[in-house]
């Protein structure tokens, strides 16, 4: 990338999985049918499977997407009692995904998640179409996050 | 009428001059431009030369004994009577301007003179009347008048000199824009107006006005009396005489003070516009790698984790951090910059703005295939050229909504004589409509709707042509093979401040 007269392909070069760490997720296997589950989606996969991770060992049942369309067909099996979803993702964005779950699973409860500031619009529009959902400053505190989630719980 | 009856009638006598001199004196009234007619004391005309057949259109054997009150339209028969009442009395009528009548109707403005005539015993018999048709000067006097009013009531200075500089007229505009009285700046030289660093502009501007050319919108300082300093925009045209020679340049000069005070302000406002969009997309960069590494931490400190997994979590945070040091080394660096021009390869700058932008791409589903053949190293303001680059990507990204490619070449050039590099930056988008492509360098113009501020392109080119570059623009929007290209071309050397007309940009239409 150095050179100049080379050619890069952005798009190729950084959609490559960032993580190499395995994380394990044992614990969801041992779930009671108690568990409360929950669908983690972050196109940031590190991310999302670290998350995924201190969930588990917070005693709830998780599972990972990485992109909207994924976590739409892993919704269907899986049935979760909440999505946890970042904002800015391609394709579909979390609020899109947020909707579609709300539509198909009412009682599926939300929590967004986001690090950016430009997602103005996309929460405006969907206020619009009379839909709110509670939001997360990233990075937050995994104790923060799992907090929330108990809180949504009882609420 | 014959010759000495007509004698009689104006001289009293035919008899009063020698043949000769009669003649003589016939041949003048004959040969005159002027309308010559004598009349009696009851307005009745006695004798019409060969210019009065010119001026009123009248042969003399059809007017010759009519009342002169067809010459004179109805409205204005009155005057007749005065000019009679004069006549007897004795008195002579000098450059009387009137309106009169032509045979074909057609009323003009003309000059009269009209003096009694007397007999032997100098008893008035009748009148002279010397006629001139003004209709020309009248003309040429109002468009005068008319041009002095404009030049007197413009706001722009309007000032007039020779080829030596030495100032020749001066309008209320000049007065108002420099301070100085008419009387006091005639006859002074122009450098009076010109701050002592730009005087080498003069002989310059003396060189193309000997030459004829013109120089348009040229934005430069200048210095009033007071000696306050004013941003001025220029316009200086040859004056030439009748032959065709230039004699001298008129000046037109506007205060763009104020324009300049918005157009500064304006700009300071997108700098703050693009810090906080990069900021944004910086900040979810960074972001990310900061929640994973509070993840990881939170996942090392867990009871009845192995070694090994501890180990394994450090060291990914470890490269999430260096993720994050990377992004701030790249992008937060330019906003250190104060801005002195520095030594960069180029493309090095526009990977670091597209990594900036990345997530952003990502997220659009747009590919980015760049092309760098930039060896040489262009001494610049880096920040200027990320915000250049900053806003032309981030038009790139808003005009594909639904993904597709963003191209970017850079290679060397030659341009009006001096090296430099030409970036090409394509898209694949919806492409600018024809009626639009010709505004987008105008300043608060855009397509964007409510999204836009509409001064992105505008500062992108204050920023290149302050770099003695050019951008232009070429845009389709034909389905199927739509896409803009904006192309910035920045010399290696900086050009001084030239002379030309303040359009370093041109907008053109693709095929």
């Amino acid at each position: 990338m150095e050179l100049p007269g080379s050619v890069i392909h952005l798009a190729d070069e950084f959609s490559a999985p960032p993580s190499e760490l395995q994380i394990s997720d044992s614990d969801a296997e041992g779930g009671a049918a108690a568990q409360a589950r929950v669908l983690v989606v972050d196109d940031e996969r590190l991310l999302a499977d670290t998350t995924a991770a201190i969930l588990r060992r917070a005693g709830f049942q998780a599972k990972t997407a990485y992109e909207g369309f994924g976590a739409l067909e892993m919704a269907a099996s899986f049935r979760p009692d909440y999505l946890l979803t970042d904002i800015m993702m391609p394709a579909m964005n979390g609020v899109e995904l947020a909707i579609a779950i709300t539509q198909k699973y009412p009682a599926t409860k939300i929590l967004l998640i986001s690090g950016q500031t430009g997602i103005a619009d996309i929460l405006a529009d969907s206020r619009e179409r009379g839909y709110e959902f509670p939001l997360l400053a990233k990075p937050a505190h995994p104790s923060k996050v799992v907090e929330a989630l108990r809180r949504l719980k009882n609420e | 009428m014959t010759k000495p009856e007509t004698a009689a009638k104006l001289f009293g006598k035919p008899s009063v001059l020698t043949g000769a001199a009669k003649n003589f004196l016939a041949a003048i009234i004959t040969s005159s431009d002027d309308a010559i007619i004598s009349k009696d004391l009851n307005g009745i005309i006695s004798s019409w030369n060969e210019g009065a057949r010119r001026i009123f259109g009248y042969e003399a054997d059809e007017i010759v004994g009519q009342s002169i009150l067809r010459l004179i339209p109805p409205e204005l028969q009155h005057e007749e009577d005065f000019i009679l009442a004069k006549i007897r009395s004795g008195q002579r009528i000098e450059h009387f301007e009137t309106t009169r009548v032509r045979k074909n109707g057609e009323k003009f403005a003309i000059s009269v003179t009209i003096s009694p005539i007397k007999d032997d015993n100098g008893r008035i018999i009748g009148a002279s009347k010397i006629a001139r048709d003004i209709t020309e000067r009248r003309r040429g006097d109002e468009s005068r008048f008319r041009l002095a009013a404009i030049v007197d009531s413009a706001d722009d200075a309007i000032i007039s000199k020779d080829l030596n500089g030495i100032i020749q007229t001066w309008n209320n505009g000049a007065q108002k824009l420099f301070g100085y009285e008419p009387d006091e700046i005639i006859g002074q030289s122009i450098l009076r107006l010109i701050p002592e660093h730009l005087r080498h502009e003069e002989a310059e501007i003396l060189r193309k006005l000997r030459a004829g050319e013109k120089i348009e919108h040229y934005e430069t300082t200048r210095v009033s009396k007071s000696g306050e300093i004013r941003e001025v925009a220029i316009t200086i045209s040859p004056i030439r005489n009748s032959n065709g020679e230039v004699v001298g340049g008129s000046k037109i000069a506007r205060d763009v003070s104020d324009r300049k005070k918005v157009e500064r302000m304006a700009i300071e406002a997108e700098k703050i516009a693009t810090t906080g969009r990069m900021a944004a997309a910086i900040a979810h960069e960074i972001n990310n790698p900061l929640a994973s590494v509070l993840n990881l931490i939170y996942l090392a400190r867990q009871d009845g984790v192995s070694q090994e997994e501890i180990q394994n979590y450090l060291a990914t945070a470890e490269s999430e951090l260096e993720r994050v040091s990377h992004i701030a080394r790249q992008t937060l660096g330019y906003y250190r910059d104060t801005g002195s021009p520095s030594e960069v390869h180029l493309h090095n700058l526009i990977e670091n703005v597209l990594s900036v932008y990345r997530s952003k791409l990502l997220a659009h589903n747009i590919t980015v295939e760049a092309t760098f053949n930039d060896l040489r190293k262009i001494r610049v303001r880096s920040g200027e050229m990320v915000q250049v680059f900053s806003n032309v990507v981030s038009n790139a990204i808003d005009a594909m909504p639904e993904g597709g490619k963003l191209s970017i070449t850079t290679t060397r050039t030659r341009q009006e004589e001096q090296d430099g590099l030409r970036i090409v930056v394509s898209d694949t988008g919806h492409g600018i409509r024809r009626e639009n492509i010709a505004r987008v360098f105008e300043p608060f113009f855009t397509t964007k709707g409510n999204l836009g501020t509409g001064i992105g392109l505008w500062v992108a080119r204050q920023l290149v042509e302050r770099h003695g570059g050019q951008i232009s623009i070429s845009s389709s929007t034909e389905r199927g093979d739509s896409g803009t290209a904006v192309t910035i071309y920045l010399p290696f050397d900086r050009a001084q401040s030239k002379m030309t007309n303040g359009h370093g940009s041109e907008s053109r239409e693709a095929a």
